[in-house]
């Protein structure tokens, strides 16, 4: 059984008189462990499709879900608490809350989780030693390089355990050397950690190191090209 | 999560500062007005205005103008109802209304120990009784003063030496200074021998005041001046009833500045979610339920406002204890006192506001598109 599954998911929305439809009847199966990436030309709904597996977003026909939950059934706050217990999300731009050192930043989803504190810590330093940043915990955003905000953002986005971790474009706003140093770690963490995930790039370098690339196109897949790892 | 909110907070700190700080002006302002509006209330419907009757010169308002024989306490003794008798001099620097007016009253120093609700916190009730300028003044008029025992207080025609220091269970009494009867009716440029400004009428348990007081002025009417007699509460009312219209046009004054708390705490928080909308999005993607991003912006304005309206009521409870104010006019003092009702109102009015004020941006927190606002900028 597919851990993430879309079944026939159509989302279009307006801009001024012009309707887009960024997704159109599209279906989708994601095995777990497995590491999918996702390009196309920009405008082509790769983001919408990340957002609606999330449920930050709703389509406006079909199903999704994830490990049996038909997420498009849930409500906002029934989303939320699906959200923190199943699934990770690391930004483009980090969006790491600046008034919290990286070790709270990371702590934020554990927080909403029915842990202990000792629990809580543990899994902490789990994961931003999983990023290579023990020794940055407790800085700021404002004091860590590119690299680091994001290597915190994917700590934050494992924390929890998730069954599958969404990524959109993650290495978009890195240069090339910090780039690469997150696509190793998001490599690793799929191999060693057996976590699943979907990630939208437009890097065609990025996209290598999954193990399945699907391209989105005027709101259809292309055909899948099966990578050999 | 407390440790986002504050740090939160912390991190707009001039932009809190100010919030606080103006919350807290308010604040202290609302509770001046609110000792005001209380130390009415004392005055006009205490037990001691209920239980009590003032008998005045008919058509007099200022204690300078009534002016009734001593004697008439002999008559009003023998009406029914009657427990007590207590003929008063008043004497007032200051008939108008005043925020230092220090009025004299003038009676017996037995009857003062006996039927006063006033006990010496220094001196001594000997020195007073025995001394013919010996005065004993109310904390409040010894705090404005600066007296002490043994100093010697002057002003207009009259100078006493402070025999005592006294508080009382009934505020406006700390406003005044007790001499005896004799020294204030012979006092250079009264020329009050055998006349006093009012009676003090004290009722025995089951006397109805009001028929107490009717009874009175209809034995006095054959007299040589006529009377008005009513129960002590009403009486200070009628002589304060310039002030108590000020003081019920102040009352808006202590809305007014629920309000401002009110909107400057709302545009603060509104400031402050409007700043953080991405924020509030990245927390509900990885998360956190709308109800509980609310919870936090609600928490942000209650900090707030209750840091500041706490500060301000502490500050106006502590202004109030120190200062010893009171404002007058024609003998009779309305004293600002801090009180536990006070320092509850103000802490209740704190909470309250903060959740008002939080609600409008504590929904647009918990609503936000959150696709848009992570594609926000």
């Amino acid at each position: 059984m597919a851990l993430v599954e879309l079944k026939n998911v159509s989302k279009s929305f307006t801009k001024g008189d012009e309707t887009i439809t960024p997704l159109d009847d599209v279906s989708l199966e994601i095995h777990e462990g497995e590491f999918v990436s996702l390009m196309g030309p920009s405008g082509t709904g790769k983001s919408t499709l990340l957002n609606l597996v999330s449920g930050i977003d709703r389509p406006d026909s079909g199903t999704i879900a994830v490990d049996g939950t038909e997420v498009t059934r849930l409500s906002r706050s029934k989303l939320a608490d699906w959200r923190a217990a199943n699934l990770g999300y690391i930004f483009q731009t980090h969006n790491l809350i600046p008034v919290l050192t990286a070790y709270e930043n990371v702590e934020l989803p554990t927080l909403l989780l029915k842990l202990s504190s000792s629990q809580r810590r543990e899994r902490v330093e789990l994961a931003l030693e999983a990023v290579g940043l023990t020794d940055r915990a407790d800085h700021y955003p404002r004091q860590l390089s590119g690299g680091q905000e994001q290597r915190v953002g994917i700590a934050r986005a494992i924390v929890a355990h998730p069954k599958v971790v969404v990524a959109d474009e993650p290495t978009g706003s890195l240069d090339t050397e910090t780039s690469e140093q997150v696509q190793v770690l998001l490599q690793r963490l799929n191999r060693e950690l057996n976590i699943t995930l979907l990630m939208v790039t437009h890097d065609n370098n990025a996209a290598s190191i999954a193990s399945r690339q699907l391209t989105l196109d005027r709101g259809k897949f292309r055909e899948p090209e099966e990578v050999v790892a | 999560m407390l440790t986002y909110v504050l740090k939160t907070l912390w991190r707009h700190r001039t932009r809190t500062l100010l919030t606080v700080s103006g919350a807290a002006v308010a604040m202290f302002v609302f509770c001046f007005v609110g000792s005001v509006q209380e130390g009415l209330t004392r005055l006009t419907s205490g037990a001691d205005a209920d239980r009590s009757l003032i008998v005045f010169q008919e058509n007099r308002f200022c204690p300078t103008s009534s002016r009734l024989p001593e004697d008439y306490s002999r008559r009003i003794r023998e009406v029914s109802g009657v427990r007590d008798v207590m003929p008063i001099q008043v004497w007032t620097n200051n008939c108008r209304a005043s925020l230092d007016i220090v009025v004299f009253n003038g009676a017996s120093p037995d009857q003062i120990q006996r039927t006063r609700p006033v006990e010496l916190t220094s001196g001594s009730w000997s020195e007073f009784s025995s001394q013919r300028d010996a005065a004993i003044v109310g904390r409040n008029v010894a705090q404005r003063r600066g007296l002490t025992v043994g100093d010697q207080f002057s002003i207009g025609d009259i100078s006493v030496k402070v025999a005592g220091i006294f508080s009382s269970s009934v505020p406006s009494e700390e406003n005044l200074i007790y001499t005896s009867l004799e020294f204030l009716q012979y006092t250079r440029g009264l020329d009050a021998a055998g006349l006093v400004t009012q009676h003090e009428v004290l009722l025995s348990d089951d006397a109805d005041p009001d028929v107490v007081a009717s009874r009175i002025d209809e034995v006095l009417r054959a007299g040589p001046v006529a009377t008005t007699t009513r129960r002590k509460g009403a009486f200070q009312a009628s002589t304060l009833s310039d002030l108590i219209d000020l003081i019920g046009f102040a009352h808006w004054l202590g809305y007014a500045c629920v309000g401002l708390v009110l909107s400057l705490v709302a545009t603060t928080t509104v400031m402050s979610v409007q700043d953080r909308i991405k924020e509030y999005a990245v927390l509900q993607t990885i998360g956190v339920r709308p109800f509980r991003a609310m919870r936090l912006v609600l928490a942000e304005s209650v900090i707030l406002c209750l840091t500041g309206g706490v500060t301000g009521t502490l500050l106006a409870t502590a202004a109030l204890a120190v200062g010893g104010f009171a404002i007058g006019a024609e003998g009779a003092t309305i004293a600002f006192r801090p009180s536990v009702s006070l320092l509850a109102t103000g802490g209740i009015v704190s909470l309250l506001v903060g959740i008002v004020a939080g609600v409008a941006p504590a929904i647009q927190a918990a609503t936000v598109p959150i696709v848009n606002a992570l594609q926000e900028a």
